[in-house]
């Protein structure tokens, strides 16, 4: 396979280049109509703005594995796709464990250059093939797989309780929480990303083939959108229409105080905390919200994402500013309960996607997000989330059905294994 | 599956084979799955030192400027045994070496990745060429040659122990099916004597048989019938489901029976006639398998089939759909699959000793969970598999059995004559 082969069958996509057309036919309308749409076809109009470099989808790229200072797949731009999935160990033995370390670490540094893990078609009819061969010839469309280690992980089965990380436990019980156990926990986490879901797929698929006999699948999400922007990425939406991440953390000095751990035992160090939600959305009510109290339930407008203070997505929210004897931005407000100047500073990194379950049983759509963050100390997740249980208005539209903690260790250098450290 | 005329039998599948096999082929010229013989990644040419009566070579699987390389000491030892050490230094794409002689594995270690520390495998070889097989190395194949004559008494040689188990394997499946044929009398006896309780008895009594052999006997057509015709197909005519009846041929054999004593209750003039052509069927069948011999591989692949037979049937309650007997079907095909394992075991611990022990324990581990239903009280030696016990159950028992097929599925081509 060559990258003019890439090239010639998958050009690289830009969303923007197919849309504009119709966003400029959208504007124009918009215009002629009421004055309030006015602001929406403002800030949806900008055809002839300059290409968006996060809004161009190049599958030839790849991420390196090794020798890194972090896993990939934290601070990485974040791809458009996921499947992430959760493991239970069955085996009582550390060596299983370390085995499977080793071999996904392997697999995943294969697997992150587009290549496959071992033969698709191997010589002999009577062989098994090893890659199991639907992402061959396929690029690497930016895959990352970021490898998880559960609190199980250190509890008495593998003898390795004193490596525990200081921070790694089961979270508590959070206000709010309607967790489902078919949905939660898990002793490791497999996050594969991806600008193409069927090498996210892949990769998953066969390091749950390699993990048989050792460790059985728990729960999975299958994550069909981005949900969270990163560093120069436009901001994305959820699921409820609205802008989500304007207020992500982006910048190096916030990973290095917020993100990275580097305070722990060495073998710790430029790892960090990985918090999974799966929370529930009821769709059919939202949608039946007017836009009105839709905002005032996220504290900012729908359409540019400005706080209600604001003008532009990306104005400093004015948490005091008052109109009557209320706030602009009600308190209760999701924004308002999730700012970091409302919570002693504290930031998190989330890196979630939108999901869809398909129908519920009452045909219902099933759908949400699968939140993601990523932490230094789980306690600043709890910390927000105990806030955002308790009183957020958006609780009357979503539910956390899904809850797990994982310790994500740094990237191995070459000739290494993730957690290699555990076992020596 | 055995060797024999069967060859009929699989036209269907045949059809379909060219295909894969073109698609696959273009695949092929980028590199996949090929070899390239060639010493280029060698580091030594030299005889393999000895140490103490052993020859010793080192391999070292490197990530290098062309790809992921299999570097070897020595490309020669002399007759003996011989210790092979593998390091994976930093080769993300090798995860298996093997020593090969033609078709034949020698030994071999798996599960190979950058960080895990040096295996060894050490096997006795005699003169001859051989190669040193690094599947996903840049150079995928490196010859190696013995030379001399292994000293007498150095051990027996794999290929032999497994000539010997599917001697061993040949009579266990002969008495199988003779077992067959009078637990198949016993069950007709039965039904004749219009005995419903009796009738059930038999019948849970004769349903193992079938099952510890199926992947053996289940290529059978009668002679000068089309494979494509379920009337012709004596697996079909024995052992159909509801779930898969052909309406053009209609109901016939044990599953027949079974629905007319559960869910009928009663025995008809029907019930006997599925009976008496029940124990026909049986009985060509019977005859049709004298005629079977068994390379290594067939009992890998036999083995392996019976397992898929207990996750595509059995864990779903399908197979005893009335009568609810899928346990005693579940532990008969388990037994036959590991009576063909045990019967390669001796000479698949020479080939790979890591991988033996592993399926012998996960072997372990499904029986051992069978226990737990054992009910000396139930004909056949098992509590009903009901939808509850399902429900309850069902989700680890599948699981057990996938974590024995993941490395089943790799003894086949290791065992491989041919």
């Amino acid at each position: 396979m060559t990258d003019d082969d890439v090239q010639g069958a998958r050009p690289p996509v830009s969303r923007r280049g197919l849309i504009s057309g119709i966003a400029g036919g959208f504007a124009a309308g918009a215009v002629a109509g009421a004055g309030g749409a006015a602001a929406f076809a403002a800030a949806a109009a900008p055809a002839s703005a300059p290409e968006d470099e996060s809004e161009t989808v190049d599958l030839t790229r790849s991420h390196p594995f090794y020798g890194q200072a972090h896993q990939a797949g934290i601070q990485t731009e974040q791809q458009r796709y996921t499947v992430y999935m959760t493991f239970d160990l069955t085996s009582p033995l550390a060596s299983d464990l370390q085995v499977l370390l080793a071999r996904w670490s392997g697999a995943i540094a294969q697997m992150m250059q587009g290549l496959p893990i071992g033969s698709v078609e191997p010589d002999g009819s009577g062989a098994v093939a090893l890659d199991t061969g639907e992402a061959y010839e396929l690029s690497p469309a930016s895959l990352t797989v970021t490898v998880g280690l559960g609190p199980g992980v250190f509890d008495d089965r593998f003898g390795l309780a004193a490596k525990r990380p200081k921070h790694l436990a089961d979270l508590p019980d959070l206000p709010s929480d309607q967790l489902q156990d078919e949905t939660s926990g898990g002793d490791l986490s497999l996050q594969a990303c991806a600008d193409d879901p069927q090498v996210a797929y892949h990769a998953i698929r066969d390091l749950t083939r390699m993990a048989r006999g050792v460790a059985t699948t728990r729960w999975t999400v299958l994550g069909f959108g981005r949900a969270s922007a990163g560093k120069g990425q436009k901001t994305p939406r959820n699921l409820m229409g609205f802008k989500d991440g304007t207020r992500n953390i982006k910048e190096e000095s916030d990973f290095d105080r917020f993100v990275w751990v580097g305070d722990d035992q060495a073998w710790t160090r430029g790892g960090s905390y990985q918090v999974v939600r799966k929370i529930q959305m009821n769709i059919e009510t939202w949608d039946a919200d007017p836009v009105g109290d839709q905002q005032d339930v996220f504290g900012r407008t729908k359409a540019v994402g400005a706080p209600l203070t604001g003008e532009r997505e990306f104005d400093v929210p004015d948490f005091a500013k008052r109109s009557g004897d209320a706030t602009v931005i009600p308190q209760t407000s999701h924004v308002a309960l999730a700012a970091h100047e409302n919570n002693g500073g504290v930031k998190i990194l989330r890196r979630g996607y939108n999901y869809t379950d398909g129908l519920n049983r009452v045909g219902l759509l099933d759908a949400g997000l699968l939140f993601l963050s990523y932490q230094n100390d789980p306690q600043h997740f709890i910390t927000l989330q105990t806030r955002l249980g308790s009183v957020d208005r958006l609780n009357e539209y979503i539910q956390h059905i899904g809850s797990a903690i994982f310790f994500t260790p740094r990237s191995p250098k070459r000739g290494r294994y993730i957690g290699q450290e555990l076992f020596e | 599956m055995p060797s024999s005329d069967r060859r009929a039998r699989l036209i269907g599948a045949a059809v379909l084979v060219p295909t894969v096999v073109a698609l696959l082929a273009a695949c092929s010229s980028t590199g996949a799955g090929t070899a390239a013989p060639s010493s280029g990644s060698t580091t030594g040419s030299t005889t393999a030192p000895v140490s103490k009566g052993v020859s010793k070579v080192s391999i070292e699987l490197v990530s290098g400027a062309s790809g992921d390389e299999c570097r070897v000491s020595h490309t020669s030892a002399k007759a003996g045994p011989t210790t092979f050490t593998v390091a994976n230094t930093s080769a993300t794409g090798i995860t298996e070496v093997e020593l090969v002689q033609g078709q034949r594995i020698v030994g071999e270690k798996e599960n190979l990745a950058p960080g895990l520390a040096p295996v060894a495998f050490t096997s006795t070889l005699t003169g001859g060429t051989y190669a040193v097989v690094c599947p996903g190395a840049s150079t995928e194949t490196i010859p190696f040659t013995v030379t001399g004559t292994a000293p007498a008494g150095s051990g027996s040689d794999a290929a032999s122990l497994l000539a010997d188990g599917t001697r061993t394997y040949g009579e266990y499946a002969a008495s199988t099916l003779a077992d067959m044929t009078t637990a198949v009398q016993k069950l007709r006896q039965a039904v004749d004597s219009g005995d419903v309780t009796a009738a059930k008895r038999q019948y849970a009594l004769a349903r193992p048989f079938y099952e510890k052999v199926e992947s053996d006997v289940e290529g059978f057509v009668l002679p000068g019938s089309s494979p494509t015709d379920n009337k012709g197909n004596l697996d079909y005519l024995i052992d159909m489901r509801a779930s898969n009846l052909d309406p053009s041929v209609g109901w016939s054999g044990f599953h027949a029976i079974e629905r007319d004593l559960w869910q009928g209750g009663r025995i008809t003039a029907t019930t006997k006639r599925y009976a008496a052509d029940l124990t026909e069927n049986v009985g060509k069948l019977v005859s049709l398998a004298k005629t079977l011999t068994y390379k290594p591989e067939d009992l890998a692949n036999g083995a392996a089939g019976l397992l898929e037979e207990v996750q595509s049937g059995k864990i779903k309650g399908e197979e005893e759909l009335y009568s609810h007997l899928d346990l005693v079907d579940f532990a008969a095909n388990v037994e036959g699959a590991e009576q063909a394992f045990a019967n390669l075991e001796p000479g698949l611990k020479k080939i790979d000793p890591v991988l033996t022990q592993q399926v012998a324990d996960r072997f372990t581990a499904v029986t051992d969970a069978l226990k737990a239903y054992q009910d000396p009280e139930q004909a056949g030696g098992y509590e009903l598999y009901t939808a509850s016990v399902r429900a309850k159950d069902a989700t680890a028992l599948s699981r057990l059995v996938a974590s024995l097929q993941e490395p089943l599925s790799r003894i086949a081509e290791k065992v491989a004559t041919a």
